[in-house]
């Protein structure tokens, strides 16, 4: 087999980032995003590659699925429901946003009431169909759409996960039409009206826009196979991507975390919190040997009930504002100066942020900020953070510790959120920072949860496209059981687990997999009979002799640690089984270095003040590209690089990877 | 002159409120009911040595006002030891209505009591004459268990004797156990985290920071209050009637705003009632802050600082100060609404940019209940259905949601379908139900139940007979009705009604649209 010239391709908001590997060599490069057209972007990064005399094999994470979500410019779709549930995504759950807001929120909708219809008809929980489609309504309803000129269509059903019958009477008619739909049984066979017909209206108003995209870029692209990044942690073909775009609707954060569990991974570390420290916001996850995934998810004000990385975000980020607040306490954030005025020290703003407290402290190096190209105004700084200084009757440099020591507070409770409120010790797992802005928060913060080390990766500016490129194939799918444990029998549960393998086997050879590297893993989405949140616990075969299913012990375990109680007599209910299929690709080998020297001084740079917890210090900094595996520099001391800085506290230490990682720790 | 640090202060503010928050999450994942879990019909806070809040997180504002009222009388009757915890939802001792089940936790430093962490939950059954315990009774004795403030927890000792005691009186006592577990856990990660900051930090500088965080909030409440004009402004508005007697009832209040205080004075409302309308003094309390917490635009922490530039005269024996041993059951839902709909009807006249029009004005409250052959069970059920926002100013009212007092989500039509021998038919805006203005009210909802077996139902609703008002110019909302369909006859029933129905009734319950707000433009 010929080795093909692989490419990660990850469309961000300023940058369109590229991995290139080809013989063992990686190559990076970033070309400016072309927000109205991002095909640009790509087609200008790959063009040297085009012409070559080999095949190339391109993973892409987009930003078109989310982006026209969040801005509400998909396609003009139409909506077939039971009738008496007609505005099923008006009501959603009849909550308001803000509990202490008289005037409710302004809303916004992907589709007008008159687009949608209900039919006659009736599935009953329990499976049976009470009232068929009548075709004639049905053909009358089509007429209506067609006149609305409606590029798509969303069908959800009541009871249509207990039985998909009448979907799909649906859908054969609309495929007949020829009209562009996808049906909730498909989509999201679960239980939950509001949210099965959500993710499917929204994965409906996404479909003509993402087929547009892709058929576009594989047209245009020449001699290469061409994959999409899903939210999930896996890629699939674009065919796929075509019908079921919602599955990419998170896929650029997405290829950060699973570069991040990768990278962690060959440098040793199996638990890992992700930390991606941006200008507005910064974003966690955690990885315990398995990337976390959840489906309780909401982008644009729609919950996607599917399988996606468990991302946590907080409007915490280097372009904070920090202020006084009328009852007198310092705030930092949400309120961001993002990238217009940006910081006070980028020569627009005169308010305050991270980033210039940080520069008030020397923990940034105003002649190096973009490897120098950017011009920097440090004094704009420290006239911005001493103005807050007056007003809160403290010293310039008291100040700028406060408002970093409020921003890593905010950063520690996001990663409380995703560890501790779910059971889980933070102290058992290392800190992997990237993003902008990490390196400079990232010693302090893991020493308030007390863990025990950071990883600041090589490559960390194209973290996501490389993540691109060590990742496999992943599609999900799932059936809703929702029956006491003792009602089902392991037969029954065989019985649907093969059907949805059966499903999933052609679904990934269609998408060029052979059989021997397709792997299947089952899951249980399990509760007390009574709960309506469930635990997803690996499924495993009971054998002959037992008379209890295995996992329904794992259930109990796993409640226990999660929620520090559990109920041994209680009855257990399956709420969904699960299928994840992987399909595994052959994806690229990071180069490893043996270790050099110790010494880091040909890296030095020169020697800088910097202030911490209260005292001054004199810093080494160094040049992070020309250190070299092996090197150990003791805090203080700030190591900078093209794209961030990372800040060595006096009491801790770092030391570089066969990878070039950074491997920071507390000095003993 | 500042006397404390601000940056200290907002490290310690989002501190406490993480840790109530920590704690709802621990309660709304771990409870079995749906209530609670799906629709969050629960709040947790933090409390000082007197009972007083600091912090409260993960809230719905009826139990605002409500928490501090149950610690103090939980103080009053209780010698607290460590690991000990009390349970109580007795109205006149502490409580808001039955159902509502608070649980308090002691936590100690230095083997010296130094905070309190609670949480109180709706609980979707605790006896009495009806399932789902929302019936239209007379006295409190109906309305299900009461139970005042007693150990449940002693040293760290589940007292088993009085759960079962708890569990013996309700219909479901296995779903009651369980949240009651779940609520149990909450209190104790409360308490956990706060031992660790106090560890951490040293008590002293704790109680400093839970005194200023008050400080903090009742700081904002006053300068809020003191762009309002100074001025009495009043206003009355009705419920439809108690359940017993069809008679109106009048709720009326002055508030007297002077410099940065206010004096809200309920003295002019009807006497208590018969039936189960009445509202505790928690009640009117919860409801007053909610309104003055509203006029807050930033986000702040909800404590007991809200309550030091407000008075509140309500008189004992009153609609909004019962006395027992009326029943209350429906107090809690329906008139901490009316209590909302004329302080802001009062406030209008202040400040008319600020306040929308009336919305629904009712949480429709439909408990059901009876014995299920298929499953071999009894069941018991309660939802509350949303209706129409009021117009304001800036915005039409949102249709189709729960307003005010209440923010708790449904339950999806599909689970109630598959656990409960009930079949849903329709669940749909109700279109035209919006006041007309320049900024329409929003529409309520119309949601149709058919029942599968023999079925026990009581309603408890509001706005059957007086409409939602719109304001400067708008339409009032249309008013709700409900509706039963049996044996090819439709009946309007009441507001207030306990029934029961046969196999293929059909219930359909209209719930009022907003008001609208100003003139609607030719």
């Amino acid at each position: 087999m010929i080795e093909k010239l692989r490419i990660g391709i990850d469309t961000g908001g300023t940058f369109t980032d590229f991995v290139i590997h080809h013989k063992g060599r990686i190559q990076t490069k970033k070309v400016p995003s072309v927000p109205h057209d991002p095909s640009q972007a790509i087609l200008e990064g790959i063009r040297e590659f085009q012409d070559a005399a080999y095949s190339l094999l391109i993973i892409h994470g987009s930003t078109v699925a989310t982006n026209s979500l969040l801005e509400r410019k998909g396609a003009r779709i139409a909506l077939i429901t039971t009738k008496g549930f007609e505005d099923i995504l008006f009501i959603g759950r009849q909550v308001r946003k803000k509990l202490y807001s008289l005037k409710g929120e302004k809303r916004k909708s992907i589709l007008s009431s008159d687009f949608c219809f209900g039919l006659d008809e009736r599935t009953t929980a329990q499976g049976e169909i009470e009232k068929n489609i009548s075709l004639e309504e049905l053909k009358e309803i089509l007429k209506k759409i067609k006149s609305l000129k409606t590029e798509a269509v969303a069908v959800s059903l009541i009871n249509s996960y207990a039985n998909s019958s009448n979907e799909k009477t649906i859908k054969k008619e609309l495929d007949r039409e020829k009209i562009l739909s996808s049906i909730s049984s498909d989509i999201l066979p679960e239980y939950r009206e509001y949210e099965r017909t959500a993710t499917t209206a929204v994965n409906t108003f996404l479909m003509p826009i993402l087929n547009n995209y892709l058929s576009n870029l594989e047209t245009k692209i020449k001699k290469a196979d061409f994959r999409i990044m899903q939210s999930n942690e896996g890629y699939i073909s674009p065919a796929l991507a075509k019908q079921k775009p919602i599955t990419t609707a998170l896929s650029g954060p997405a290829g950060g975390v699973v570069g991040a569990f990768q990278l962690a991974k060959l440098a040793g570390f199996r638990n890992i919190i992700t930390f991606d420290m941006g200008g507005t916001s910064t974003d966690v996850s955690l990885v315990d040997g398995l990337i976390r995934r959840t489906n309780e998810c909401v982008i644009g004000d729609f919950p996607i009930r599917l399988p996606i990385i468990d991302i946590h975000s907080v409007g915490a980020g280097g372009g904070s504002i920090a202020y006084l607040d009328r009852g007198g306490s310092l705030r930092v954030g949400p309120q961001s100066a993002g990238a217009e005025p940006g910081p006070a020290c980028y020569g627009q703003g005169t308010s305050p942020t991270v980033t210039d407290a940080n520069l008030v402290l020397g923990r940034l190096d105003p002649e190096y900020f973009l490897g120098g190209k950017m011009k920097i105004y440090p004094e704009r700084s420290f006239k911005a953070v001493e103005k807050l200084a007056k007003k809160i009757n403290k010293s310039l440099l008291k100040t700028a510790d406060g408002i970093i020591e409020i921003a890593n507070a905010n950063m520690e409770k996001a990663i409380r959120v995703i560890s501790i409120e779910r059971g889980i010790d933070p102290r058992n797992f290392a800190l992997f920072s990237f993003g902008g802005a990490g390196g400079m928060h990232a010693a302090e913060i893991s020493a308030l949860l007390k863990m025990s080390k950071i990883i600041i990766p090589n490559n960390a500016g194209v973290l996501s496209a490389l993540g691109l490129l060590l990742t496999d194939s992943i599609k999900d799918y799932s059936k809703s059981i929702l029956k006491d444990a003792e009602e089902v029998s392991g037969k029954g549960l065989e019985k649907h687990l093969a059907r949805l393998r059966e499903k999933s086997l052609k679904e990934m050879i269609k998408d060029g997999f052979e059989p021997k590297d397709i792997s299947f893993l089952p899951f249980l989405d399990l509760r007390y009979l009574g709960q309506s949140y469930e635990i997803t616990i690996p499924y495993r075969m009971p054998s002959k002799s037992q008379k209890a299913f295995p996992f329904i012990g794992d259930f109990h375990e796993a409640h226990k640690k999660l929620y520090a109680y559990h109920h041994l007599q209680r009855p257990v209910e399956i709420v969904n089984l699960r299928l994840k299929a992987v399909g595994k690709s052959q994806k690229i080998k990071i180069k490893k270095y043996p270790l050099m020297t110790k010494n880091p001084e040909k890296a030095f740079l020169k020697k800088q003040a910097v202030y911490y917890a209260g005292k001054k210090h004199s810093a080494s900094l160094y040049e992070r590209s020309l250190l070299e595996p092996g090197n150990e520099i003791s805090g203080p001391a700030l190591l900078l690089s093209y794209e961030s800085t990372t800040f060595i506290p006096p009491s801790f230490k770092v030391l570089v990877d066969g990878f070039l990682n950074l491997i920071i720790q507390k000095k003993r | 002159m500042i006397e404390f640090d601000p940056i200290e202060l907002e490290l310690f503010k989002n501190m406490f409120v993480s840790i109530s928050e920590e704690m709802g999450a621990v309660l709304g994942r771990t409870a079995l009911s749906p209530n609670i879990k799906e629709r969050k019909d629960f709040s947790c806070a933090l409390f000082n040595q007197k009972g007083e809040t600091f912090a409260q997180g993960s809230h719905i504002p009826v139990h605002l006002g409500a928490m501090p009222l149950s610690v103090q009388s939980a103080l009053r009757t209780c010698s607290f030891e460590e690991n000990d915890l009390v349970v109580l939802n007795d109205p006149y001792r502490g409580g808001t209505h039955l159902p509502d089940l608070t649980c308090i936790s002691p936590v100690f430093a230095d083997k010296k009591l130094a905070f309190f962490v609670a949480n109180r939950a709706h609980h979707s059954d605790v006896g009495g004459m009806t399932p789902g315990s929302m019936p239209l009774a007379t006295e409190i004795f109906q309305e299900g268990l009461i139970i005042p403030p007693v150990k449940l927890v002693q040293k760290g000792k589940l007292r088993e004797e009085i759960l079962t005691l708890i569990l013996a009186n309700v219909r479901t006592p296995e779903e009651r156990q369980g949240d009651l577990m779940a609520q149990i856990a909450a209190n104790e990660k409360g308490k956990q985290r706060l031992q660790e900051i106090i560890k951490k930090y040293g008590l002293k500088k704790i109680l400093q920071y839970t005194n200023l965080i008050q400080n903090y909030t009742e700081k904002i409440l006053r300068e809020t209050i003191k762009n309002i004009q100074d001025g009495n402004y009043s206003f009355t508005d009705y419920l439809d009637d108690d359940g017993i007697h069809r008679k109106p009832i009048n709720i009326s209040v002055i508030i007297r705003v002077k410099k940065d205080e206010a004096f809200i004075d309920f003295g002019f409302s009807s006497s208590q009632v018969e039936g189960s309308v009445n509202a505790n003094f928690a009640v009117t309390c919860s409801a007053v802050l909610y309104v003055f917490r509203s006029l807050i635009k930033e986000d702040i922490p909800f404590n007991t600082g809200l309550m030091r530039p407000l008075k509140i005269y309500a008189p004992l024996g009153s609609i909004v100060n019962a006395q027992y041993p009326a029943a209350t059951a429906g107090g809690n839902v329906e008139t901490s609404q009316r209590i909302v709909d004329v302080l802001l009807g009062a406030l209008a006249l202040a400040i008319p940019r600020e306040i929308p029009a009336a919305s629904s004005g009712t949480m429709n409250n439909v408990a059901f209940g009876g014995y299920d052959p298929e499953k071999k069970t009894n069941f018991a059920y309660y939802e509350t259905i949303g209706g129409g926002m009021g117009g304001s100013y800036d915005l039409p009212g949102l249709s189709g949601v729960h307003t005010h007092m209440t923010n708790s989500l449904n339950t999806p039509l599909e689970a109630v379908e598959n656990y409960l021998p009930i079949r849903i038919h329709k669940y749909c805006l109700r279109k035209g139900s919006g006041g007309e203005g320049l900024h329409k009210g929003g529409e309520g909802i119309i949601r149709d139940y058919e029942f599968l077996v023999p079925t026990q139902v009581t309603i408890i609703s509001e706005r059957r007979k007086f409409s939602p008002y719109g304001i400067w110019g708008g339409k009032g909302g249309r008013k709700g009705r409900n509706i039963l369909f049996s044996k090819g006859k439709e009946k309007i029933l009441n507001s207030k009604v306990n029934l029961k129905v046969d196999p293929g009734d059909v219930l359909r319950i209209e719930t009022p649209g907003g008001g609208g707000y100003g003139r609607r433009k030719k």
